[in-house]
This record gives C-alpha cells, structure tokens and sequence, in this order.
C-alpha cells in the first residue's frame, strides 16, 4: 500500500467545478473531511449539494478540479472509490416491488456478497438500524422512515469507509428523524467517515463541522457553533410581540433604528440583531413594553436565515 | 460477474413475474394475437356475392356458376330486377357481375372469340384482385372441359401449376409463423427498453451504478433476463401456432428454437439501444413503437419485400424481423433446409453483435 501523507482526511475537494452546459452547480468548492467525521451540508435545494456527492461517489464527471475520496481520485480507477464509500441517495434506492430480503440480497450480489457471509450481514445491519419487522415485507408498504433504515442497511452492506447519505430523513416522522440520527452517529463511532446533507436546521446541530452552500459556492464552513460565533458577534434579541400588537408601526420604526443592523420572523416571534452592543439598551427601549423581550444565543436556522437569505456578508 | 449476474436474474424475475399486468402481457398477450391475426387477418377471399347475365340455353355458364358456388369462395348475389348489371354493383347488392356474350359463353368459344365481361367492385383492389384470379381459373377450366381447343391460350401453352408447401393455399400457415416474430418483437423490445429506462425514471439506476460493476455487467444484468423471458414465450407460441391452427412443423424444432433464440438476442439489444436514448418509461415505450412499426411492415409479414420498389426494400435488408420470418417459414412448411437457416442466423447474430456493440459504446456508467 502507497503510504498515504493525509491518512486522516477521507475526501479532500479542490476546486471541484461541475458544469451542466451553461449552468454552473458546483463553483469551485474546496473542503476536506477528516476521518471519522459527521460532516453537514447545509443549503437550498439546487444549491449543489446532491450534485457534489455524486461527483464524490464517482457518479459524475466533474468539469474540473481534483477529488480525493478514501486516498483514491476518479482518475485511479472509479470502482476504487465505489468499494470504499457507500451511497444513499435522496431518490429511491430500494426497489418498491421487492421484499426488504431482496433488495439486500441484491445489493450484496452488486457488490459480490453472496451466501452465508451475505445472509450474516444482512441480518447484522437489520438489526443495527433496528428492523424489527418481516424481511419478506415489500418495501411499498413500509412507511418512509423504515424505508431509510434499510436504505442505510442496503448502502453500508460492504462496510464502507466512507457514506455519503443525500438527505436521508426527508419527508420521515420527527421520532424517525432522532432515531435516523443516532445511527449516524453509531457509524462514526465505528469510524466511519459520515457525509450528510440536509434541509433541517435541528439536525445540522449533530454534526461536527458544516458546509453552507449557495448557488454552488460554500458560503461558510465551520463546526455548529463557530458558525454561530463568527456570524453573530452582537447580541441577539427574541421578541414576542403581544397580540394585539402583532401587526403595527414598530416593525419598521425599529428596522429603520440604527443600531438594529436586522430583524427577521421566527416562528411567531422575531430575532433581531443589534449592530453595537452598546446600544441594548436604547434599542430595548424602542420595543412596546407590552413585548416579551429576551437576549437569546442563536440558532443555526438564525445562522442560515443570515447567510443564505439575508445574504450577510462577513 | 456470475454472482452479479444471477442476482439481476432474481431480481428482474421477481420484479416481472409478480406483477399480474406483467404476467398477463408476458403469456396471455402473445396468445390473443396470435388469435387475432391467425384467424381475422385472412387474405383469403371468402362470401363474394356473383351474379350472372347470360343466355338460359349456354351450358358453360351454368357450369361456371355451379363451379364457383361449390367453391365455397362465391354465394349468389341477391339483385333486384333491374337488368343492368352495373347498377347491381353500384347498388352493392353484388361484388361481381359476370356478362356473357349475347349468343352464350358456349357459342362464342366455338365461333373462336369468346369476349367475356367481369364487372369487379374495386373498392378493396386487393379482394377485387383476388376475385379476378378466382373467376378467370374457373372460366379457364370450364371453357377447357368444354372445348380444349379453343379454350387454350394462343400458342397452345397451357401452365400446369402446382402450389408446393401450402397447397391449401391457408392463410393462417403463411400468417402464424410471421406473427411469431411480431410478438416475440413487441416483448422483448418493449420490456427490455422500459425495464432500463424505468431504473433511469425511478432513480434506482443511481444505486446500480454506485456499486463498482462494469458496463459489461449491468448490460448483461438487464438483458440476459429478458432473453430468457423471450425463450419462455417462444415454446408457447410455437405449441400454440401448431396445436390450434394447425401449422405444420416439418423442420427441425431444435433449429427453430437456435434461429428463435439468436432473434431474441437481437430485439432485446434493439430494446437496450432504445434504452440508452430514453430518460423515461414514456419515452422508452414510444421508441419502441417507432422501431416496431416499420419493423413490422418491412418485415414480409404482410406485404412482400420482394414486391417493394429497390430503395424500399433497403429497410426490408436492414430488419431483423425479415430475416427471422423468412427462415421460420422456412423452417415450418418447407422444412427448413439447414444451410439456408443458418445464413439467416449468422445474419440475425451480426445483428444482434452489431446493436450491443453500440449499446455498450452509448452506455454510460454516470449521471447527467
């Protein structure tokens, strides 16, 4: 085996540009991941998220750029990288008209797993993802957060390295969703390199780092909470207006305030951000008393909302 | 690669023998086609309405008649008592009108010029084809029974014919054989084209290529099965053709079954090229339709190639179907000499070479 100078990191991207004619998806994305890592991918949909992992799973050409995955590139041998990660994509991985047993069994046949070692595994990944039910059951009349788990069985079948999950809870119950989470978690105590997109906020929580995305750039890399230190360095107020006054002049009397540098809905209440924390108090006093004040630390969807909607620049 | 291979046969076999739609198209379809186009599409020309002027007293006339109604191709036709024969036909009361001369067949012929008049509705050109040949034989072999002499065509040649291989002349002998292809062509086409495409639609196809397999697997994957398909059908067609109408088998069954199983290789690998253009089932299945159409026309199920203008007959030579139908045929009412089927094999094999070779060139191991 070639000595590996970055035995730690499991993909490294430089540069990587996709282009689909006219339309660029993926804008010079340079990121890597270290072993063993949850890393998140945040970002709307079309931002390129899906169209990054599948350039890392070896599913598409990129236009150009260098892609490292598991210490191999594309231009090694594709089917290097393909024995090393697993993927789970957002669409449909399993067959609808096949039983959970044949949907394993034929993803094991793709990848060379047969007889007694194939039976082993299989039952070993069923009951790591916790299926509890009838292997014979077709995959149609499972309900969609039962689908994933065996989607993740299916995607992890020759014990990858590396797993790629493209949206893996979307559209499952909340209770689905935690128990989904604890999972990768599992994998990454096992080692595993996790690489996961998704479209909720709560989630991103889990991982250790995060990539923002946007138009096909990464508009901000860091863990959770740096996210959240470096994007609001002032504090942030949460306001619950009292009924009565839910609509009213104070909106835009206090966005057109100086020292509020924003104010955005949240729920039913606004977080509002002040440009320089010596002004609290006079912008506190600019808020109807009748309002329910509180100094709050934000969230990532605060983060998000200011990144991504709010096009916030550093 | 085997173990890859026999897992695609699990899966595409549970996939399409569990769906009852499926099991339907795969094993009843083929059935009633053969059905429809054993029994209704007959070139045979049956219950054409005759009617005849001629004097009571001409002797050949009434044989004519009584020939062509024993025929069991002619009935007579009910006219109204209008003595114009044309307005018989107008009114479409009959489909021929034979006109005798005014003295008689009998007497014409003796007096040596015999101008007989048959009045056709030409409507179908291919009935009215049809009743002619019938019509002017049974005058021929009449007027000869009566008077050899003058009957015979000028220069006393006279065309002894005989009809090998399908004396009957049967329709369904000619018809079964060459629908054998059409629906072995209609499944495999069809199927292999939508079950590529519908991995493509469904976005299972992105699973498939995540794992390391080499083109030559997923084409051997998705094609090998509905080979074996397309061989499941043939025997059932085949029992089908010779036990319900009949059609001799007067060849070898094994030769039948090579020729039939290098045909298949060739339809399933035009239902893989099809696939590497389609995006969607949709778009699969009207592809197919586009190749099927002409395919059929061109491949002398109905209308002889050899019949075609030359630039025609081009699209004839480059069907695979017209090979398959001529060496089935071959095979069944002649007997199929071996050294004439196998040029149709090897044809059919350069073929189904030729498509999977493009297949495979076409075929990409990623998305977008």
């Amino acid at each position: 085996m070639v000595s590996e100078p970055n035995a730690v990191i499991a993909v490294d991207i430089r540069k990587l540009t996709v282009k689909f004619g006219e339309f660029t998806a993926v804008d010079q994305v340079s990121l890597s991941v270290r072993k063993g890592e949850i890393f998140g991918f945040l970002g709307a949909n079309g931002a390129g998220k899906t169209t990054t992992i599948r350039v890392l799973c070896g599913l598409l050409v990129p236009t150009s750029g260098h892609v490292r995955v598991a210490g191999y590139a594309p231009e090694d041998g594709l089917e290097k990288i393909k024995t090393r990660v697993g993927y789970m994509s957002q669409r449909f991985t399993l067959y609808d008209d096949l039983t959970v047993a044949e949907n394993l069994k034929f993803s094991g046949s793709l990848r060379g797993i047969v007889g007694r070692k194939l039976e082993q595994r299989i039952e070993e990944l069923l009951e790591f993802v916790g299926f509890s039910r009838a292997t014979g059951a077709f995959v149609k009349d499972l309900p969609g957060g039962i689908k994933q788990q065996v989607s993740l069985a299916a995607s992890i079948l020759h014990d990858p390295e590396i797993v790629f999950l493209d949206e893996p809870t979307s559209g499952v119950t909340p209770g689905a969703r935690e128990r989904f989470w604890k999972l990768i978690r599992e994998l990454a105590g096992k080692g595993k390199t996790v690489f996961v997109t998704t479209h909720y906020m709560d989630e991103a929580e889990h991982c250790e780092r995060i990539a923002l995305m946007k138009d096909g750039k990464i508009i901000a890399l860091d863990s959770p909470g740096g996210l959240k230190a470096s994007t609001f360095r002032t504090p942030l107020l949460e306001i619950l207006p009292s009924r009565k006054m839910a609509e009213g002049s104070w909106l835009p009397q206090l966005r057109a305030h100086p020292a509020v540098e924003s104010i955005e809905p949240y729920g039913m209440r606004y977080h509002l951000v002040i440009s320089d924390p010596a002004r609290l108090g006079e912008v506190k006093a600019q808020i109807p008393p009748s309002f329910e004040i509180s100094q709050t630390a934000p969230s990532l969807e605060d983060v998000f909302i200011r990144l991504v909607e709010a096009g916030f620049i550093k | 690669m085997k173990v890859t291979l026999l897992g695609f046969m699990k899966k595409e076999f549970a996939q399409l023998l569990r769906d009852k739609r499926m099991r339907i198209i795969l094993f009843i379809m083929p059935v009633i086609q053969l059905m429809l186009f054993g029994f209704a599409l007959s070139n045979e020309v049956k219950n054409i309405r005759l009617a005849a002027v001629f004097p009571l007293s001409d002797r050949i006339s009434h044989e004519v008649l009584s020939k062509a109604f024993g025929s069991g191709w002619f009935k007579p036709a009910r006219t109204t008592s209008t003595r114009d024969p044309s307005e018989w036909i107008r009114a479409d009361q009959a489909d021929v009108v034979l006109v005798a001369p005014p003295e008689g067949i009998t007497q014409a012929l003796q007096r040596g010029n015999a101008r007989i008049q048959l009045l056709i509705d030409a409507k179908n050109v291919v009935r009215a084809q049809q009743i002619e040949g019938y019509l002017t034989a049974i005058l021929q072999t009449t007027a000869l029974d009566f008077i050899p002499v003058a009957a015979a065509p000028q220069g006393g040649v006279v065309f002894e014919t005989r009809v090998l291989y399908n004396p009957e002349l049967i329709t369904s002998y000619f018809m079964v054989p060459g629908v054998m292809s059409m629906i072995l062509c209609v499944i495999t086409v069809i199927m292999t084209s939508m079950a590529i495409a519908r991995e493509r639609e469904v976005g299972t196809f992105e699973m498939l290529i995540a794992a390391p397999i080499s083109i030559r697997e997923i084409l051997l994957g998705k094609t090998v099965p509905y080979i074996a398909l397309g061989m499941l059908d043939a025997p059932v067609i085949i029992l089908f053709a010779t036990a319900v109408f009949g059609v001799p088998l007067r060849g070898s069954l094994l030769l039948l079954l090579l020729l039939t199983f290098v045909f298949v290789c060739t339809t399933v690998a035009v239902g893989t090229l099809i696939s590497t253009i389609s995006k969607t089932q949709q778009q699969a299945m009207l592809g197919g339709f586009i190749f099927l159409l002409p395919a059929v026309l061109f491949s002398g199920l109905m209308f002889p190639i050899e019949n075609m203008p030359i630039y025609m007959r081009v699209f004839g030579y480059c069907n695979p179907l017209y090979y398959y139908n001529s060496a089935v045929r071959n095979i069944m009412l002649k007997g199929g000499d071996p050294s004439a089927v196998l040029v149709n094999v090897l044809i059919l094999a350069a073929f189904a070479a030729g498509l999977i070779w493009i297949s495979a060139k076409r075929f990409r191991l990623t998305l977008g």
